[in-house]
């Protein structure tokens, strides 16, 4: 089967630009949505366990997802927020499902793409993994080629049914001109499992991200993110884990670079419940005088019976990593990229490999000061 | 064979603030293998160190040079370039980083895809560098590594110790191999092992044995009688 919900296919040039973030043939993805822009431009289905819906849509058509609706973004979080929830506008943002017991073969994709120098995008997404399904996300933000300039707003609210389990990895390729504003949050319900990558590690002007997460009872949430500052470039993060449902499981793994830029990593996690138990790793390396990380991991304890732990480190390349490959012949400077290019490496879920080669680039480019 | 000597001569080195080599003098001509046996902390590996270039080690008197040329200024890529390379004693994990990958940068793909059949580590391939290695295999790993590398002088510091008896053939033939082959050039080879067990000779027929004791070379000699003379006699000159 091959529904075609939403008419304009893809152009080549949006195909080439998204493919470094991700995109590949829908034919191989069991779901596509790009949102160009101020619009849903495309949606594709190949397989019918999966529902994707413009959110103003969703919201006539299902009445449950009003509830889900700033279900877990609190409306007076920030003004931002509150200008959001009282905006007349219709939202513009996804509504990705997937049905109950559903065990997808091949992961959904997901995008947003600036087109229009000086754009404002702003996009409410909801996604739900209902009971029992499985499913893996690849989603990728870019700007089309020329655009460097611009403002993505977008608030996403993921809801983990129980035992669903959810795969993610996203890909953001901003431009050194774009300042974005991202509120994450996600409630994994009892017995689900939740695992999510993210890659930043291209130049943007202000980054500022806040997630939360809440685990529930049995449940079991990861996330590791790579993130990477070139100068002119700053990356606020503010996260938080909530370990709510008793022997909830989170582990949560950061590891900075900067080459010039400023990153600051706020880092919370909370043992709510009894027989909880997480970790915090916030790792950094500054590679020159310039630029800025803090990193500020903490804990919170709120039941004695709660295990919570973090590791913490902040410095330079190792000098004793450098020598060794350097006695290898290589030199200073290649040493150091491939000790950068290594702390950068995603370990559990492979990245594609054109979003590989972007990493690289896109590390090798700010070393060497052409950005 | 007047080309390509590796001379040491009255060499001090200290590791930060602590001398660890004292008056060190040491040749190597090509196609020779030296054996250098000492008690634990004597400082064999801060003079494998120190001819490697890598820190902490500093020169503080006396000068290490390759035919007649001082490299004592020279970073460790420039030692390498001029064909100097070490199989590390404790080497550093170097996170995210394949064996295929680190053999990619180093162009010697390959090469690797045949020797790390020789030396069981086929199955290594995606592994990241040491990291999570066991003792053997990092010894192993050391030894590949200098194939990838085909340094012409080859420094092993303890490559046989915490190799199990099955490998350990494979380490010593690996190495025996090496040293015996010519560079690219045609050149010969030539290297200097550090080694508690003898082991290593029961593979590797050496020329020469040099017994350090507090960061000083007390005794030349030939290796299996040194070998001999300190199990019976403890680390002491004859
Ligand atoms: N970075 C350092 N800073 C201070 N002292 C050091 C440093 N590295 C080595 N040393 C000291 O120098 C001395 C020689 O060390 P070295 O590693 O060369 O010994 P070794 O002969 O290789 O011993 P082993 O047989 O145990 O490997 C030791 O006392 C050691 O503690
Ligand atoms: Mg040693």
């Amino acid at each position: 089967m091959n529904i075609q919900i939403t008419q304009s296919p893809l152009s080549d040039a949006e195909k080439t630009t998204l493919s470094k973030v991700g995109y590949v043939a829908e034919s191989e993805r069991a779901a596509t949505v790009v949102i160009a822009d101020q619009e849903v431009r495309h949606i594709s289905i190949n397989d019918d366990q999966v529902e994707i819906l413009p959110i103003a849509e969703a919201l006539k058509k299902y009445v449950w997802v009003q509830e889900l609706y700033f279900g877990l973004i609190d409306v007076n979080e920030a003004e931002e927020v509150q200008h959001l929830a009282r905006s007349a506008d219709t939202p513009v943002g996804h509504f990705i499902r997937v049905k109950a017991g559903a065990k997808l073969e091949q992961p959904i994709q997901s995008f947003c793409l600036l087109e229009t120098p000086q754009v404002r995008q702003v996009l409410h997404n909801i996604t739900v993994i209902e009971e029992g399904a499985q499913a893996s996300v690849i989603s990728g933000s870019s700007v089309a080629d020329g655009v460097h300039t611009g403002q993505h707003t977008c608030l996403c609210e993921t809801y983990l049914r129980e035992r669903a389990r959810c795969e993610s990895l996203s890909i953001e390729q901003w431009a050194k001109d774009v300042d974005v504003m991202s509120y994450d949050r996600a409630d994994v319900a009892k017995s689900a499992h939740c695992s999510s990558n993210k890659v930043m590690v291209s130049p943007v002007r202000n980054h500022c991200s806040r997630t939360s997460t809440t685990v529930g009872e049995d449940a079991t949430a990861k996330d590791q993110s790579i993130v990477f500052a070139p100068q002119g470039t700053t990356r606020m993060m503010e996260g938080e884990i909530h370990l709510r449902g008793e022997r909830a499981h989170a582990e949560s793994l950061t590891r900075m670079v900067t080459a010039g830029g400023t990153i600051g990593n706020n880092a919370m996690l909370v043992g709510e419940a009894d027989d909880t138990e997480g970790f915090l790793g916030c790792d950094g390396l500054k590679l020159t005088s310039d630029g800025e990380i803090l990193s500020v991991p903490a804990l919170r304890a709120l039941s004695e019976k709660s295990q919570l732990s973090h590791e913490a480190s902040v410095g330079m390349v190792s000098e004793e990593k450098l020598a060794y490959l350097e006695s290898l012949g290589l030199t200073e400077d290649s040493a150091n990229e491939l000790i950068v290019q290594g702390f950068l490496n995603l370990k559990e879920q492979e990245m594609p490999a054109p979003v590989r080669e972007t990493v690289k680039d896109m590390i090798s480019a700010a070393k060497s000061g052409s950005m | 064979m007047s080309d390509n000597i590796l001379k040491i001569r009255d060499l001090d080195v200290f590791a930060g603030e602590t001398q660890v080599l004292r008056d060190v003098d040491l040749t190597i001509h090509p196609g020779e293998v030296h054996i250098l046996l000492g008690p634990n902390g004597s400082g064999k590996s801060s003079l494998l160190q120190a001819i490697m270039g890598v820190p902490p080690f500093r020169v503080t008197k006396g000068d290490i040079r390759l035919n007649g040329r001082s490299i004592c200024d020279l970073t460790p890529d420039q030692r390498a370039a001029l064909g100097f390379g070490m199989a590390y004693q404790k080497p550093p994990e170097i996170d995210g980083v394949t064996l295929t990958a680190l053999a990619h940068v180093m162009r010697a793909d390959a090469t690797f895809a045949t020797e790390a059949a020789a030396l069981d580590m086929a199955d290594f391939a995606q592994r990241e560098v040491n990291v999570g290695f066991s003792g053997g295999e990092i010894k192993r790993w050391e030894v590949l590594k200098l194939f990838l590398q085909n340094p012409q002088f080859l420094l092993f510091d303890e490559p046989e110790s915490g190799v199990d008896l099955e490998h350990i053939a494979a380490v010593g033939a690996a190495i025996e191999r090496l040293a015996r082959s010519r560079t690219a050039n045609g050149a010969k080879r030539a290297a200097l092992v550090i080694t508690h067990t003898g082991f290593i000779l029961d593979y590797v027929k050496a020329d020469t044995a040099h017994m350090m004791v507090d960061g000083r070379i007390i005794a030349t000699g030939d290796p299996k009688e040194m070998f001999e003379q300190v199990k019976s006699n403890g680390y002491h000159a004859a």
